[in-house]
């Protein structure tokens, strides 16, 4: 297997008062090098708890209590945080939903990208400006030269998010976490910075864990998707297949239920119900609460992961011994 | 339905803020006034027993619309009239009273428009003990229990506080409010994009099945294209403070005419659609202070030439919608052209994946 | 019933009250003020001697030093004051008095800076631009001086027994004058988030009155920081008034604070009758301090900022 990153039977924990909940329980997955893996979920399902634990930014109460993560072959969720604060923005870069929170507000634009290349690349300040000069053209930000000395609350929204991308590209990393890149801007903007991130990471051979709501997002830019619900992955695929055919009752309702542009509906299909939450966990299949064709093991067994063409899918309707709900 | 029977209607609609720096500012710096220009001349109908939906990007005004209908922004110009009635010519709470208990509305964050310090049942019963339509006892607990009933809630919940339910059901207890004392119309502002999918789709059956039930009116606020696509009748888009393109639903989703709302609807991301192929807007929204001259829209639009700059369109009719732009009333954008070939391509894609 | 027992439940579990139970100093402060309190309320059940009675006092007995004996075989646990009172006495009277005045001005600042932010803060334009100016002219003048201000026109005003049967009260006006500033900013501050909340919004498309939404809607959001700002100046109160009462301009020596009876003992340090300053001085610092350390309390707790 040449993945560039392994996350393996991963589990986060939460300490709260008198019990620890669990956020992320048992999941795996691998992003080769270059691949867009979708890591799709609603809220609460736990996939930006994922890519923080990736990240190496789980912060008190959240702990990693078990699993492996390997980034090329080597474990790195043991690593020192000094180790890891070398991995990361050199090798593993991040772009979070709000630019603002990624761009220190009281350093110009220029300044970030350079101090950023010179803290982990060999190169001297002269070298690093310019550099920084192209990255902004590249980005798609006109007059790249003159915005180096801009502040980021000079530029709109959506420039800022140009000018974070700039910055997870400047030491051309391999990996990509991005969570919810584009849900604070409008579709129009939306369309831009996906197609930025799509373009330059196809050219760099970057590969990129795209943490979203949007299943409409996941289907433009992921050419894998693992789908998220209550801390574990439901379902991970080729994009392609899990879109036109869901194995997992909770992917198909989740389809489902997104109204169409172009197809109008009396009613759109609901899955009834709510996630539970972490300190009201289900025993068995997660979902099967809520899910249509849940059958007696389902409350009773956790459903391992199996393989359906391309995809693995937990669910017990998914197990190749399966031969029917017994009546 | 009555053809005739408008129960809204916004007649040459324009809110201006004011956003000078404070006086002293100016008298020292000598900085000017500024004025944002949220809303100008909107005009546009509502028919009982539908639902109007109006689109755009953040900051095209569309919120303001549906503050100054509800009420809780006054126009700068121009009319609203609703059931015969000009809205801001109120002079007294008292004599607005009527016109409020038939005009209710639902917010965007079910996590803010709850006050976190009362019980359901008090935040319920809130419209109906203010437009007194009934007193406190029995006859109104059986009332906001048969609400809760209706939006899916159990009477039981009128004990809870909002804090102890999920967003979906913060926006029931919500819609619960806005029906509590019978209105005829209710104005949505971007009621589901603060919840996941399948709770949107939750919500969505439910307005549509209470407006089957009880005859509700809805003006939908919503920058959800495809929310947009399965709930409205007719539908309205806007761009910096004016509507570009009005009118049918179903005809402007096929065969939008307005070069901004083919864009708006090429860039929408589609999952029972992927990889189309789409063109793209370029630029952003331009400031509300200093709108662009002439049409609004044509810094970004491929298809402007110097009238465009120059002149702002008038809208004109085509068909069953009316839209405001140069290219289509010359006739250098085809109007009539049929359904997209590639959207039903993707009617069949998608018809696949359910 | 099980409903309420449900809510005393969750109440109990609720975040305040756990950081509560796990934060000894907390704990440990609220105690020492609830106590404090407690003699202060039944300081004529608790206190050995009736320290307003003049004929109480025995100038035989002046200046004892703490454990002695009296004349008439009384106990001065703390000693006995120039006036021969016994300390202990006029201390727990003292601390009425102290508490009083302290926790009447802290309720009158916050009602009319309450009243004022929240005005200011929900209607504001000319309005508030109005109290806002005046609140900071207000800050410009540090407490002691208002205080000192006040206290001195009154005095030169009105006659002498007038003033004195007035310095409660005047005390109370003085003190708060100069605190109502921070309740009608913070509100204010806080009015402006919640006036533009979609449950406020909700109310005002339903048709509720503006006092309603007010009083109903806003005020009970905004009232945590308030609480805070109350605890914590309930303590500085106590102090100013002490301060005054040091400085002479306070309360009359017949009506002993703890603060006058610093003064008194202030002039009899040095021949060493220390504990006539020293015993009132402690229990003041016990009084401000545990007062203002659950004031901290209950400023981190409530603060979201630093709530995980």
């Amino acid at each position: 297997m040449n993945a560039l990153l392994q996350v393996e039977n991963l589990r986060v924990e939460i300490a709260a008062r008198k019990r620890r909940l669990v956020a992320i329980d048992d999941v795996s997955f691998e992003i080769a090098a270059g691949e867009v893996l979708g890591v799709v979920g609603e809220s609460g399902a736990g996939k930006s708890v994922t890519g923080t634990a990736v990240l190496g930014l789980l912060e008190a109460p959240a702990v990693q209590a078990g699993g492996r993560i390997l980034f090329d072959g080597r474990r790195i969720d043991t690593l020192s945080e000094e180790g890891m604060r070398a991995l990361r923005g050199k090798e593993i870069a991040a772009v979070f939903q709000d630019p603002l929170t990624s761009l220190d507000p009281l350093m110009t634009i220029g300044d970030q990208l350079t101090e950023t290349m010179l803290t982990h690349l060999p190169m001297t300040r002269a070298e690093g400006e310019a550099r920084a000069g192209e990255l902004l053209a590249e980005v798609g930000i006109p007059a790249p030269r003159e915005r180096l000395q801009a502040y980021p609350h000079e530029l709109s929204g959506g420039m800022r998010q140009r000018v974070v991308l700039a910055l997870a590209f400047c030491c051309a990393p391999r990996l990509i976490i991005a969570d919810e890149p584009t849900t604070a801007l409008d579709v129009s903007i939306q369309a831009q910075i996906l197609d930025l991130l799509r373009r330059m990471c196809r050219e760099r051979g970057t590969a990129v864990m795209l943490v979203t709501h949007d299943m409409g997002v996941i289907a433009e830019v992921a050419d894998r998707v693992a789908v998220m619900y209550a801390g574990r992955v439901a379902e991970i695929g080729p994009t392609r297949q899990l879109i036109a055919h869901a194995a997992h009752p909770y992917t198909r309702g989740l389809m489902a239920s997104i109204p169409s542009m172009r197809r109008r509906e009396k009613e759109l299909t609901q899955i009834p119900g709510a996630m539970p939450r972490p300190d009201a966990p289900v025993a068995g299949c997660a979902f099967h609460p809520r899910c249509p064709q849940a059958f007696a093991r389902c409350a009773a067994e956790r459903p391992p992961a199996f393989p359906v063409g391309a995809a693995r899918v937990a669910c017990w309707l998914a197990d190749p011994a399966f031969e029917g709900v017994p009546a | 339905m009555n053809g005739t029977d408008i129960i809204l209607s916004v007649d040459q609609l324009t809110v201006r803020f004011d956003a000078s720096p404070p006086l002293l500012k100016r008298l020292v710096t000598g900085a000017k006034r500024r004025t944002v220009h949220a809303v100008e001349a909107v005009d546009f109908q509502v028919e009982r027993g539908s639902t109007f939906a109006l689109v755009g990007e953040s900051g095209c005004g569309k919120s303001t619309i549906a503050r100054t209908i509800a009420g809780i922004q006054a126009p700068t110009k121009g009319a609203v009239s609703f059931m015969g009635v000009n809205v801001a010519g109120f002079r007294t709470r008292h004599a607005a009273l009527p016109y409020r208990r038939n005009l209710q509305m639902i917010f965007q964050d079910p996590y803010a428009s709850l006050n976190p310090r009362w019980r359901i049942g008090r935040i319920i019963a809130e419209p109906i003990l203010t437009h007194r339509l009934m007193t406190r006892g029995a006859a109104l607990d059986a009332r906001i229990a048969e609400l809760l009933a209706t939006v899916g809630l159990s009477p039981k919940d009128a004990q809870k506080y909002p804090h102890q339910f999920s967003g979906g059901q913060r926006q029931r207890i919500s819609i619960a409010r806005a029906l509590a004392a019978n209105p005829a119309f209710v104005v949505c502002d971007e009621p589901t994009s603060a919840l996941d999918v399948s709770v949107q789709a939750q919500i969505l059956n439910l307005m549509k099945q209470l407006q089957r039930e009880l005859g509700l009116t809805f003006l939908l606020i919503s920058h959800n294209l495809a929310v947009v696509a399965h709930m409205a009748d007719r539908l309205g888009v806007m761009y910096l403070g004016r509507l570009v393109e009005q009118g049918d639903a179903e005809q402007i989703l096929a065969r939008p005419l307005h070069p901004y709302t083919r864009a708006l609807l090429d860039t929408v991301p589609d999952p029972h659609a992927p990889h189309r192929p789409r063109a793209r807007l370029s630029g952003e929204v331009p400031s509300p202070l200093a709108p662009p001259s002439g049409c609004a829209f044509h810094p970004r639009c491929p298809l402007a030439d110097a009238r465009c700059a120059a002149e702002r369109p008038e809208p004109i009719r085509v068909d069953a919608v009316s839209v405001a732009c140069h290219a289509v009333a010359e006739g250098r954008i085809d109007a009539a052209q049929p359904d997209r070939p590639k959207d039903q391509q993707s009617l069949e894609q998608s018809g696949d994946a359910a | 019933m099980t409903a309420a027992r449900a809510t005393l439940a969750s109440w109990w579990d609720g975040d305040l009250l756990y950081r509560f139970r796990r934060s000894p100093v907390a704990i440990v402060s609220l105690l020492v003020a609830v106590l404090l309190f407690a003699v202060a309320l039944g300081a004529d059940a608790i206190a050995p001697y009736d320290a307003f009675d003049p004929a109480a006092a025995n100038v035989v007995d002046a200046r004892l030093p703490p454990g002695s004996a009296g004349m008439y075989g009384e106990t001065y646990l703390l000693g006995t004051d120039p006036q021969g009172r016994d300390m202990l006495s006029a201390m727990i009277y003292g601390l009425r008095t102290s508490l009083m005045v302290g926790l009447a001005s802290v309720v009158l600042a916050a009602l009319v800076g309450v009243l004022l932010g929240l005005v200011a803060g929900y209607f504001g334009g000319v309005l508030d631009a109005v109290i806002m100016r005046i609140a900071d002219v207000q800050l410009s003048f540090p407490a002691i001086l208002i205080a000192l201000l006040i206290d001195g026109v009154t005095r030169t005003a009105l006659p002498r027994e007038v003033h004195d049967a007035l310095a409660v009260p005047i005390l109370v006006f003085a003190i708060a004058a100069s605190f109502w500033v921070q309740y009608a900013r913070t509100v204010r501050g806080l009015v402006l988030v919640e006036r533009n909340r979609e449950y406020v919004l909700a109310a005002r498309v339903i048709g509720v009155s503006t006092p309603r939404i007010l009083f109903t809607h806003i005020l009970p959001n905004v009232l945590g920081p308030v609480l805070v700002i109350a605890t914590i100046n309930l303590a500085l109160a106590i102090l100013t008034e002490a301060t005054l009462s040091f400085l002479g301009v306070g309360l009359p020596s017949t009506q002993p604070s703890l603060g006058s009876l610093v003064r008194i003992g202030n002039e009899f340090v040095f021949s060493g009758d220390w504990w006539i300053s020293a015993a009132p001085g402690a229990l003041l610092v016990l009084l401000s301090l545990s007062v203002n350390i659950f004031g901290d309390f209950l400023r981190d707790a409530l603060n979201p900022k630093l709530a995980s």
